[in-house]
This record gives structure tokens, C-alpha cells and sequence, in this order.
């Protein structure tokens, strides 16, 4: 630790803690973003069978970031953890085309939730490193993202694997936790 | 600190003297005396890798590295360098050989066991398709598979309609075990899935089982399994060694999350944790032996 931050952190005060919900369907990567933006080896991710969570500085902030497993069976679990939440992270697999109806239903019915009213949200439209990702715009049109109008909403293409995008992504999380606090 | 400094003096310089004192008063070496002195198993095996790797001598060190087929030259060479009697020690040889079997082979083990986790599950094979469904019918003897990509997967606890996409991190080497486990001890494997199936108390048996293969895997990786094997093997521990250790884990979890109820699935990491603590918490222990206690049939 250089003397540089030491002196920051004697100054700063404590960070403001962030409640950061991170959903989507079974296989969309959530995991594997987690462990990257805790900086942590991506190479024997295994299904989420629960939730993992893990705290995160960014930008003045504490990310407490929940990943819950996506399989439908634990899908009726998702509620239990929707109190508080600050930024909702919705995470799909652009390459899984098969699921994108699935998927948008998952989505539409989280943004009716009661709990979730008015919390932002952030897609990641992840894989973007497979060849037959769809484009995050191709996405958000599937999705009808732009009749989304009870909150601020983002699209960002991603890749989990490779790191690109997350951080535009989180820098776009930070925003929006500020704009709202004001 | 003073610990460290300590430690440090000891390791660079008091150690190299104290066993040249030794040495000298009781005419045998270290390794002689580990070899003589512990009963085989993990006490020696792990003594006398701890000397061969603080040695100074490259023979000794290069002996960690050597393979399986040129182990007995090396034992010799070992001999030669530190002046041992076949006539004065005649037990020293053969022991000396079954530890190194031993210490190499575990590192050969963790480079199979990589090449198994590194290999993706792929459709495109049919081994690979053969042996999920081998899973399937083990595991569900009286049902049928309507079709490769079905709803059905989630009755034996994968997540979706196609179980290619939950092997991931863990590779063909999850679903081998999975098959293992069932192909061997069939009746405890059924006995599982029927307790994760339980309504209320219940877990996914495939996810989760892929989920121990990882805690198989890091437990190898990390050397933690090393007494396991040492106290088991009595040579190089090979796949199926660990294959069995994985149907220990797969067990063993059952009845623990059995006799734990936890309140629901969410909790999984949880308890996990505390299975995992208990696991390693055995492998501290000197005589650990994590071998299924049922006969395998």
C-alpha cells in the first residue's frame, strides 16, 4: 500500500455500502462476474447452488454484490432477497438464444415487483466473446427495453470471461446510485 | 517476529548442523532414521518429503521430480550420495521407494486429474454422450429418457433441459465422477437422490455433486489430500483413487446435510463451508483415512 492511499483512507470517510442484486438465468455468467470484479480466478466455477455473496470497493463505495443461482427451481427464492436493494444486475447470455422469451419474462416480471419499484437496473448482455452472441442492441429491442419508463435502465454488452465491459458496466452502477442519493 | 527470525536461522543453518551432529554420533542419515523411525504412512511419507525438499543436495531434491521409471536409479543415486549400506539398513531401499512412489505419484495424480477438468463436455462427442446417459439409467433405472434435451434432467438435479451447460469449471472430470459414484456404489447413490429429492429437505443431486468434485479437486490441488493418500496408497495413488475419495465426499455429504436440515436450498454455501471444515479438519489428523465405509459392488 503506497503512502498515497494510506493518507486517503485516514481522510476519507467510511464508504457508503451498496445493496447490488445480481439475477438471470441459470448459466448467464453470473458467478463468473462476481468473481471478476472481486478479482478472483474464474477457471472452476461450478453451478450457484444457493447464493454467494462478496463486497467490492468501487469509486467511493462498498458493493455488497448477492449472485443467486438462476435454476427454475430456486427462482421462487429470488423475492427472499429484493428488500433494500439498491441496483438491480440482470445478466444474460447473448449466445443463448433459445432462452431470450424465457429470459424476458424473468425480467418483466421482476421489474413488476413491488420491492424493486423504481430501482434501477442494469443488463448485461453477456458472452459478447462468443461469436454467436447477439448484439446487446438486437437485445434490448427483444426485450422492449426502451418501454421501460418507472426507472433509470442500461444495457451494457459484456464479457465475464475476458473482464470487457464490466467495468463501463459498474461505472454506469456507480452513477446511478449517486443520482439517485441526491 | 522473533518466531520468524527464529525459523528462518533454523531452517538456513541450525538444521544442516544438527543433522550433521546426528549424523555423525548415530552413524544413519536422515532419511534412514524417518524411514526407521515412523511407520509407514503419512507421518513418514510427509517427513521424508519435507527432508528431500529442504535438502541442499540436487540429487536428493531431483528425486521429487523424477519418474515413476526411473525411480529405483534414483533411490540408488540417493544411497550412493549419502553412503548407505544395503548390508547395514537392508529395509531402507524398499521404503524409501514406496515413499517416493508415493510423493511423485500424487503429483501425477493432480496432472490427470487437470487434464480430465480441463476437457469441456462436449455433444459432439459420443463418449461423452454415452456416459450421461449411462448416468441417467443408473441413476433412474425405471424411467425412461423421452428425448436428449428434456425437463426430465431436473429429476436427477441438473438445472436446465440440457445438463452440457453445468459441468463448466469441472469439465468431463464432474461427470465422471457422478458415474462413478453411481456405477459403484449404486444403492448409496439412489439412497442420495432420493434424499435430495425430498420435498422440503431437499438439494440438487447432480449440481451439487459436480459442486464436491470441485472441493475434491481444490483439496488435491492445495496438497491437502496428500495424508489421505499416503496412509491409503501404498504406491502412486491413480484416477480411481480419486474417484473413490470423490464417492467419500458424495456420501458423506448426504448424510450430513440429512442430519443438519437446513431450512432450505439457499443455504447450500453455508453448510457446504461447514462440511468442508469438517473434511479438512480429518486430514489434519495423522491417521486420516477418507475410504467410503460400504463395500463398492
Amino acid at each position: 500500500m503506497g503512502l498515497l492511499s494510506i493518507l486517503r483512507k485516514l481522510k476519507s470517510t467510511p464508504d457508503q455500502e451498496v445493496r447490488i442484486l445480481l439475477l438471470g438465468l441459470d448459466n448467464g455468467g453470473k458467478t463468473t462476474l462476481l468473481k471478476q470484479l472481486a478479482s478472483e480466478d474464474i477457471s472452476h466455477i461450478t453451478p450457484t447452488q444457493g447464493f454467494n455473496i462478496k463486497s467490492v470497493q468501487s469509486q467511493g463505495f462498498k458493493l455488497n454484490v448477492w449472485d443467486i443461482g438462476g435454476q427454475r427451481k430456486i427462482r421462487p427464492y429470488w423475492r427472499n432477497y429484493f428488500e433494500n436493494t439498491d441496483v438491480l444486475i440482470y445478466v444474460i447470455d447473448s449466445a443463448d438464444r433459445k432462452r431470450f422469451e424465457e429470459t424476458g419474462q424473468e425480467l418483466a416480471e421482476l421489474l413488476d415487483e413491488e420491492k424493486l419499484s423504481g430501482v434501477p437496473v442494469l443488463i448485461f448482455a453477456n458472452k459478447q466473446d462468443l461469436l454467436t452472441a447477439a448484439p446487446a442492441s438486437e437485445i434490448a429491442e427483444g426485450l422492449n427495453l426502451h418501454t421501460i419508463r418507472d426507472r433509470m435502465w442500461q444495457i451494457q454488452s459484456c464479457s465475464a470471461l475476458t473482464g470487457e465491459g464490466i467495468q463501463e458496466g459498474m461505472n454506469w452502477v456507480c452513477k446511478s446510485v449517486n443520482s439517485k442519493k441526491k | 517476529m522473533f518466531g520468524y527470525i527464529w525459523q528462518y536461522v533454523y531452517t538456513f543453518y541450525l538444521r544442516y548442523w544438527l543433522k550433521w551432529l546426528i549424523r555423525q554420533v548415530t552413524g544413519t542419515c536422515e532419511l534412514q532414521r524417518i524411514c526407521s523411525g515412523y511407520k509407514a504412512g503419512a507421518l513418514r511419507t510427509a517427513k521424508a518429503e519435507y527432508s528431500l525438499q529442504s535438502s541442499k543436495n540436487k540429487v536428493l531434491r531431483g528425486a521429487l521430480e523424477a519418474k515413476k521409471s526411473n525411480l529405483e536409479q534414483c533411490v540408488d543415486q540417493i544411497m550412493k550420495e549419502k553412503n548407505v549400506k544395503l548390508q547395514k539398513d537392508p529395509l531402507f531401499k524398499g521404503n524409501l521407494q514406496i515413499c517416493l512412489l508415493q510423493i511423485t505419484g500424487y503429483r501425477s495424480l493432480y496432472v490427470s486429474v487437470e487434464d480430465l477438468r480441463k476437457e469441456p463436455f462436449s455433444s459432439e462427442n459420443p463418449e461423452h454422450e454415452t456416459m450421461l446417459l449411462k448416468l441417467w439409467d443408473l441413476l433412474m433405472p425405471s424411467v425412461k429418457l423421452e428425448s436428449r434435451v428434456t425437463k426430465q434432467w431436473g429429476d436427477i438435479g441438473f438445472q436446465g433441459d440440457d445438463p452440457k451447460t453445468d459441468f463448466r469449471g469441472m469439465g468431463l472430470l464432474g461427470l465422471i465422477n457422478l458415474v462413478f459414484f453411481s456405477e459403484n456404489y449404486t444403492k448409496e447413490a439412489r439412497q442420495a437422490l432420493s434424499h435430495a429429492n425430498h420435498p422440503k429437505l431437499g438439494y440438487s443431486y447432480a449440481i451439487v455433486g459436480i459442486n464436491l468434485t470441485e472441493m475434491a479437486y481444490s483439496l488435491l490441488k492445495s496438497g491437502a489430500l496428500k495424508p489421505h493418500f499416503y496412509n491409503t496408497v501404498q504406491g502412486p495413488p491413480e484416477l480411481r483413487h480419486f474417484h473413490q475419495l470423490y464417492c467419500f465426499l458424495a456420501y458423506e455429504f448426504d448424510k450430513f446435510w440429512v442430519a443438519e436440515e437446513p431450512e432450505s436450498i439457499m443455504h447450500f454455501n453455508q453448510y457446504r463451508e461447514k462440511f468442508h471444515d469438517s473434511v479438512k479438519a480429518h486430514l489434519q489428523e495423522p491417521d486420516v483415512d477418507l475410504t467410503l465405509a460400504v463395500s463398492s459392488h
